[in-house]
């Protein structure tokens, strides 16, 4: 029974001319969003990658120097794109692409696309993810409304049911006739995705990528699903096509455009983000009143000097085996590294707790649980961006110290004029940046996941319930 | 008697509206029951209790000596419908319809069986490969038909068949529903067309505000005397 109804209304919507055409239409808006998606991830990737190479190259041959120049001479962290990051841009366009590494401060990243780009931008872009999350619930609208109430208007409801089928499964087989239609306009898309990552040998590099692609795959299909079967359950409780129709574009409205709008505003109200300016002054003050690398009078100074003449049995700086200056700017380094730090975790934290709103929010919107889902996947999320911030200031602090200590133990105290060769520089590791795999993405999700799962298991037992009990005379 | 439907003291209350007054009928197989009576007279309400749409206040409906409101499933094994306008699905050839409505009352038939069941129930043969949205209404109720034919139903429930239908479509309506009698389906009516209950009908019955108050065999009836009869019922 099932399969025949399933059947019926997979051949009656492929012989809908205008629903097709409408079909036709969001195909090729994926499959362009697909490639000129991937021509941007190529090139910016390439780009990235070029401008990575060189800066590492200017480092390892940057001429004869002292360590401290070379430490504010410093180095830049380009983030590469995430392997699936052409599906969903996500904040990628938005968040900055590079980090200058140099001593003593933690710069953000800058040189953003938006940046760069007009201020068309901020309409949003056409990728993947952007026709997958708002058109293909239009699409799957625009099919399922009438599921039901067309039925009821020519009187083909009373005929079906008097043959013997249940409501219940007279909806699931519609569901499963709408599964596969909306899996004929996405799947061809989703498969050019696969062969476009395979065919570049994405899977062969990198095995998480291919776990990540499924990840993304996956919530837009149960997305879909909960789509299909909310649309036939809405359908099945309004009488009237047309009033089915306007519930549904309602509930996308709702769920798309006021929701998502809604949260972000609730989570900029509710946690304030500081301004730059006042930001950068309070990491000023803070700095300035612990130790300062390039000021040795100080009194602390003072005090690990004594503990080190006590450490070593000298009486004064000349005889220490080691320079004082290389231990004094590691230590202020350390100390303003932590004020940097502390101060860049909590606004983490507060666009962190802005972020959780809209993800809890998921619970009540399946459209901001697959949002969050796959910018995490595609890897140009929030906390993707977080961790390479953090690997990078990594990065810095680690080659800042080690800096202090070639000055600490190759140079004398007070010794400003020896240059050490381009070899010492050679001897860095550059930066290399290793996004983190799929199954740190479903930690950071867990509630998205969590939501979609809820919202499947919801439809299915409550939403089919409903259409058991609608009026059929 | 072989009793294929029936009602006992079946009663129907919507909210401040008894729609059905406790109607007492039996239907033998092979009879074809027309029931007349102005809109809202509880003709359709009786056909919905008999599908198992609605459920009685009181009082029971019978398919085959099965309860309807305890054995809904079931009793659609037993039954047939054609309501008024037979639209079934305009994207879907008469073939492809009679193969799902038939497919879902568990019969599978090959395209011949099922040209077989729409050319008997009249339809043209050329016209059976065409979408049915291109049809006329009386070749979509001839559709109607052969879906009740192929899925063998011992009862056929018609809610007002031949309204809009042109006299010769409704001629050869008529026809089928003879043939079918005869070939033992027992066959409920609910109609406005007095002459068609007349020349049809084994029996006939008058429902007024709920109630059936009379039932005459057609037999021997001139159209004329029914024509009376049912308008001295609706001038009470």
């Amino acid at each position: 029974m099932v399969r025949s109804i399933a059947k019926k209304e997979f051949i009656s919507t492929l012989r809908d001319s205008r629903f097709m055409a409408l079909s036709i239409l969001v195909l090729l808006l994926l499959l362009a969003a697909t490639i000129v998606g991937l021509q941007s991830y190529k090139n910016l990737q390439e780009e990235r990658m070029v401008a990575q190479q060189t800066v590492n190259e200017q480092f390892a041959n940057a001429a004869d120097r002292h360590p401290h120049r070379m430490a504010h001479y410093g180095s830049y962290a380009f983030r590469p794109k995430s392997g699936i990051s052409f599906l969903d841009f996500g904040l990628d366009s938005y968040t900055g692409s590079s980090v200058y590494m140099e001593a003593h401060r933690q710069n953000s990243a800058n040189f953003s696309q938006a940046q760069q780009s007009t201020s068309l931008i901020r309409f949003g872009e056409m990728t993947v993810a952007f026709v997958l999350q708002m058109l293909i619930p239009l699409l799957i609208i625009f099919l399922c409304f009438g599921a039901f109430t067309q039925e009821k208007e020519t009187g083909t409801l009373k005929i079906l049911l008097s043959q013997g089928i249940s409501v219940r499964e007279l909806a699931w087989a519609k569901i499963a006739g709408y599964s596969k239609v909306v899996a004929l306009v996405v799947a061809p898309a989703l498969l050019l995705v696969s062969i476009l990552q395979f065919g570049r040998g994405g899977f062969e590099a990198d095995g998480d990528v291919f776990i990540r692609l499924l990840l993304f795959i996956l919530s837009y299909l149960l997305y879909f699903f909960i789509f299909i079967v909310l649309s036939v359950v809405v359908s099945a409780l309004h009488q009237r096509s047309a009033t089915a129709l306007v519930s549904l574009l309602g509930i996308w409205i709702l769920a798309c455009v006021i929701i998502p709008k809604a949260t972000a505003n609730l989570g900029a109200g509710l946690y304030t983000t500081p301004t730059r300016a006042w930001m950068d002054a309070e990491v000023h003050e803070e700095v300035k009143k612990r130790i300062d690398g390039h000021n040795s009078n100080d009194e602390r100074a003072e005090a690990l000097k004594q503990e080190l003449f006590k450490k070593y049995g000298v009486n004064s700086l000349e005889e220490l085996p080691v320079n004082f200056d290389g231990i004094w700017m590691a230590a202020g380094e350390e100390q303003s590294s932590r004020v940097y730090g502390e101060h860049f975790d909590e606004l983490t934290a507060i666009f962190e707790k802005q972020n959780n709103i809209s993800e809890y929010a998921g619970l009540f919107n399946p459209y901001l649980a697959v949002r969050h889902l796959s910018m995490g996947a595609a890897g140009s999320d929030f906390s993707h961006y977080v961790h390479f911030l953090k690997e990078a200031e990594e990065y810095r602090y680690n080659q800042t110290q080690k800096l202090n200590q070639i000055q600490a133990t190759q140079l004398k105290y007070g010794d400003k004029e020896t240059r050490l060769s381009t070899d010492t520089w050679k001897a860095f590791e550059p930066f290399t940046y290793e996004t983190p795999d799929a199954g740190w993405v479903l930690k950071n999700h867990v509630v998205s996941v969590a939501a979609l799962l809820l919202w499947l298991v919801l439809v299915s037992t409550a939403g089919i319930k409903l259409i058991e009990k609608i009026k059929v005379a | 008697m072989n009793i294929v439907l029936e009602a006992r003291e079946l009663r129907k209350q919507y909210q401040d509206k008894l729609a059905l007054k406790g109607l007492n009928l039996q239907i033998q197989a092979g009879e074809i029951f027309c029931l007349l009576g102005q809109n809202g007279a509880g003709k359709s309400t009786t056909i919905n209790l008999f599908l198992g749409f609605i459920t009685p206040t009181s009082g029971a409906a019978y398919i085959n000596g099965l309860e309807v409101a305890s054995n809904v499933t079931r009793v659609k094994e037993y039954l047939a419908y054609i309501p008024e306008n037979v639209m079934l699905y305009p994207n879907l050839t008469g073939l492809e319809n009679l193969s799902l409505f038939s497919s879902l009352a568990g019969f599978k038939y090959a395209e011949e069986e099922l040209m077989h069941y729409l050319v008997q129930a009249g339809l043209p043969a050329e016209a059976a490969g065409r979408r049915v949205g291109g049809y006329s209404k009386g070749m979509r109720q001839k559709v109607g038909i052969a879906i009740a034919v192929a899925k063998h139903a011992k009862v056929l429930l018609l809610d007002e068949p031949t309204s809009g239908l042109d006299p010769k479509a409704s001629n050869e309506f008529s026809e089928l529903l003879l043939k079918l009698s005869d070939a033992g389906t027992a066959i409920f009516m609910a109609t406005h067309d007095i002459f068609r209950s007349k020349a049809v009908g084994t029996r006939v019955g008058i429902m007024r505000e709920g109630e059936l108050v009379d039932v005459l065999p057609a037999a021997g009836l001139e159209a004329s005397e029914l024509e009376k009869l049912y308008l001295n019922h609706m001038h009470v």
